[in-house]
């Protein structure tokens, strides 16, 4: 009783002037902590001060969003992807790396908008409308979760803009608005259930973070594990951001399953992967496919608790081209030796180049630069990417990526065991569970449905060279 | 923060679903899950003991500690990654650093706000974002990693039967053991020692204790910094069962809470109830249904008991 009555004192003694103080205390410091990151990257100010309208294409420079949070939970990866966009756009800005020998977009400098939504769903949704309609920029790139697209999604479609998404992702959406440059499912998922069964057996246990992309990323492996002739053995999901990992630890002991399928996300991946080791079950035991596990993660739990595992990505550090080569030295030089490179990371950076190259089309053709000559410009945009040769399917805008398999060394880095002969054509809707469905754009800005129901077996389509 | 409802709203779904919950009952899998839980318990134990002499002791409501566990996990990454230096030896230095950091509160911000809860609670709550935001800019936002001692790796192994083994890992066993000290000396400080004597006495009336010539605002600031001290330990210890990130302590925080708050506050031995009772039954529940829902049920259950028993289970009845 002692203690209700005190604290309804407290309640009661606080006037109202020292309920503002105190309140706009809190406000004062978490604005501050929200904005500090920010402002030690470069950020042009913004403001209505920009009234000529640089979507036409002003002398000033064409204005970009970049949308990554930089605090808040997903902070830990969306600062990364916000670095590989930092470093394309300051390549195309000063003539640099694959950009080498122009400068700008026809002499016209890139001007960077940069928003930090506070790894806030909601705030995505707000910031992409100030970024539209305040800030006037020609195209926004960014997001990291599927849920934070969702929340933009009705936004980009609304006021007609267009969004570059670097992530892979669940599929099931195809938007006109929004160019994919992550995988879809046939580009990551579809390959790498053959190759768990073929390597390891039949039996999965699948896990994941319980928000919408693991557990439909995981729908998908398991209706293909099925249909591989498999056997689905366990399916557990963790709250986004639990380290404790103990109980499903306990149910893979007792449904002993040859792999595990991972569709962890963010810090749960070095959890995991330490208490697995930490109670007895090894790489050769037991080993991991996983999706969301990247070079990232692996420099952060310890290359040794990875060693052994899988990991299925279009992208990998160790990639053997001279183009990646490239990329991991710039990006080293630019942010620090001990950085790595990772899936999203690269395409992050590609998408940048996919809409430089599409702005420079728009440029040579001398149309006024606004969305739906960006959109038409990008489509079938061909870029040589550190992962190969990748394009912007004129279909759907997802992009033809290689889909590789890459077992992880005591270095941290990958040995790719599995890799497609060329990028593979992107299929939004997943085979296992949609069968025969696709998606194509009749028109450039297609608002109609655009899914394409074949009712057969779609066959697999890999990227020409010309 | 607005990850929660999401959370909780699915794992309802979850159990609307009614997934397939009583697989075959194995007597050995349910041994290991409740030796699971003693894991469990070390974890929430080590985490609520700083928290129960803020808030037990000293009655403060402090909405940064969670941060005080982040500031001793990236003490000992700095050390580890700059010297070298085995996990275990960074303890007293993550307890000293976090100490002194918690003093520095104490006489800055907390000390101006005694006795009034909701103040100390929104500055408190204000201060763990403004360190979160500095580790962030000093260290980047990326996950650090921390390494644990070769000689902790490995299972304890009780028995065996046919294939199969009751186990739990050295680190878990070390983590309760390092619980369990703390616990202890805590105890003998708290209820031994000259220091501890004055420490209750100003909880209790604290103008009766200056009359007698305590100096209660060191006492303050000692107390405060203790607790501080102890989450900077379980910091390091948890540390490398995953990796360094600002926003680890949130994680902990809830769990913490719940733990003082179920035990009860008024003694020590309530946080050490409200860990086992919180640990078992959340190994219990997420081994039968699932890890989402057990968080859920869990808290539901904590709020339903608050409601009844506001000074926590183990609190003996005071006449007021």
């Amino acid at each position: 009783m002692k203690k209700i009555n005190r604290s309804n004192d407290a309640l009661n003694g606080i006037t109202r002037r020292r309920f503002i103080q105190y309140g706009s205390l809190a406000a004062a410091t978490s604005i501050v902590a929200a904005c500090a990151p920010t402002a030690t990257t470069p950020t042009t100010t913004t403001g209505a001060t920009s009234s000529a309208s640089p979507a036409a294409g002003g002398a000033k420079g064409i204005k970009v969003g970049v949308m990554y949070s930089t605090t808040g939970t997903i902070a830990i990866v969306e600062k990364s992807l916000q670095d590989a966009t930092f470093l394309a756009i300051d390549q195309i800005n000063e003539g640099t790396g694959p950009w080498a020998g122009k400068k700008g977009i026809d002499g016209q400098m890139i001007e960077k908008v940069v928003v930090n939504p506070d790894s806030n769903w909601d705030l995505y949704n707000q910031m992409s409308k100030r970024l539209i309609d305040e800030d006037k920029v020609v195209c926004v790139l960014g997001c990291y979760t599927s849920a934070s697209r969702k929340s933009v999604l009705p936004v980009f479609e609304e006021k007609d803009s267009l969004l570059y998404y670097p992530v892979y992702y669940e599929g099931n959406e195809c938007s006109s608005n929004v160019i994919y440059t992550g995988a879809a499912p046939n580009q990551q998922i579809t390959d790498s259930i053959p190759f768990c069964i073929k390597t390891f057996g039949k039996k999965g246990f699948f896990i994941g973070s319980d928000y919408i992309y693991p557990k439909e990323s995981n729908r998908i492996a398991k209706a293909e594990l099925v249909n591989g002739g498999g056997e689905v053995v366990g399916d557990e999901y963790a709250a986004l951001g639990t380290t404790e990992f103990i109980t499903i630890i306990n149910k893979i002991k007792q449904a002993k399953p040859n792999f595990i399928l991972s569709n962890l996300v963010g810090d749960s991946i070095p959890a995991f992967y330490k208490q697995l080791k930490d109670a007895g079950i090894t790489s050769k035991d037991i080993p991991i496919m996983a999706f969301p596990t990247t070079e990232e993660e692996i420099q952060a739990m310890g290359p040794e608790f990875a060693e052994g595992h899988y990991s299925s990505f279009n992208y990998f550090q160790s990639v053997d081209t001279p183009e990646n080569k490239a990329f991991v030295e710039q990006f080293k030089a630019k942010f620090g030796k001990e950085r790595v490179t990772n899936g999203v990371m690269e395409a992050a950076y590609i998408q940048t180049f996919f809409m430089a190259q599409a702005m420079e089309k728009v440029a040579k053709e001398k149309k006024a630069l606004n969305t739906s000559s960006l959109r038409e410009a990008t489509r079938g945009q061909v870029f040589k990417a550190p992962q190969g040769t990748v394009k912007v399917d004129p279909d759907n805008y997802h992009s033809y990526l290689y889909s590789r398999i890459g077992k992880w060394k005591a270095d941290g880095q990958a040995e790719i065991v599995f890799a497609t002969k060329a990028a593979v054509k992107p299929i939004p809707w997943s085979q296992a569970l949609y069968k025969g469905r696709t998606c194509v754009h009749k028109t450039p800005d297609d608002r109609s449905n655009s899914n394409v129901e074949t009712k057969k077996d779609l066959p697999v389509e890999f990227l020409k060279e010309t | 923060m607005n990850v929660l409802p999401i959370n909780a709203l699915s794992s309802l779904i979850h159990l609307a679903q009614a997934t397939p919950a009583a697989k075959s009952f194995d007597p050995i899998a349910i041994t290991n899950q409740l030796l699971n839980g003693v894991g469990i318990i070390g974890i929430l134990l080590l985490t609520g003991l700083g928290l129960s002499i803020t808030f037990g002791v000293m009655r403060i409501i402090n909405l940064a500690h969670g941060e005080f566990i982040m500031l001793g996990a990236y003490t000992s990454f700095v050390l580890q990654s700059n010297f070298k230096m085995d996990l275990l030896l960074t303890i007293p230095f993550s307890f000293l650093f976090t100490a002194f950091i918690g003093a520095i509160v104490e006489r800055t911000i907390v000390r101006r706000l005694y006795g009034r809860a909701v103040e100390t609670l929104l500055a408190t709550w204000g201060l763990s974002i403004v360190i979160q935001g500095v580790v962030k800019l000093i260290f980047t936002a990326q996950l650090k990693y921390v390494k644990a001692p070769p000689y902790t790796r490995g299972n304890w192994t009780p028995f065996q039967i046919g294939g199969q083994a009751i186990e739990i890992s050295y680190y878990r066993l070390f983590i309760i053991f390092m619980a369990l000290l703390l616990l202890g000396i805590t105890a003998f400080l708290l209820y031994r020692t000259k220091l501890g004597r004055e420490v209750r006495a100003v909880t209790q009336n604290r103008d009766m204790a200056k009359c007698l010539g305590i100096n209660t605002s060191l006492v303050d600031m000692l107390t405060f910094a203790y607790g501080c001290g102890l989450a900077g330990v379980a910091g390091t210890v948890i540390s490398s069962l995953k990796s360094v990130a600002p926003p680890m302590g949130q994680d902990y925080l809830v769990d913490a809470w719940m733990t003082v708050v179920t035990g009860g506050v008024d003694k020590l031995v309530g946080v050490l109830a409200g860990a086992v009772l919180i640990g078992e039954s959340n190994a219990a529940i997420a081994y039968l249904i699932n890890d989402p829902t057990a968080r859920v049920i869990v808290l539901a259950a904590v709020i339903v008991l608050i409601r009844y028993r506001p000074e926590g289970l183990f609190t003996v009845q005071k006449r007021s």
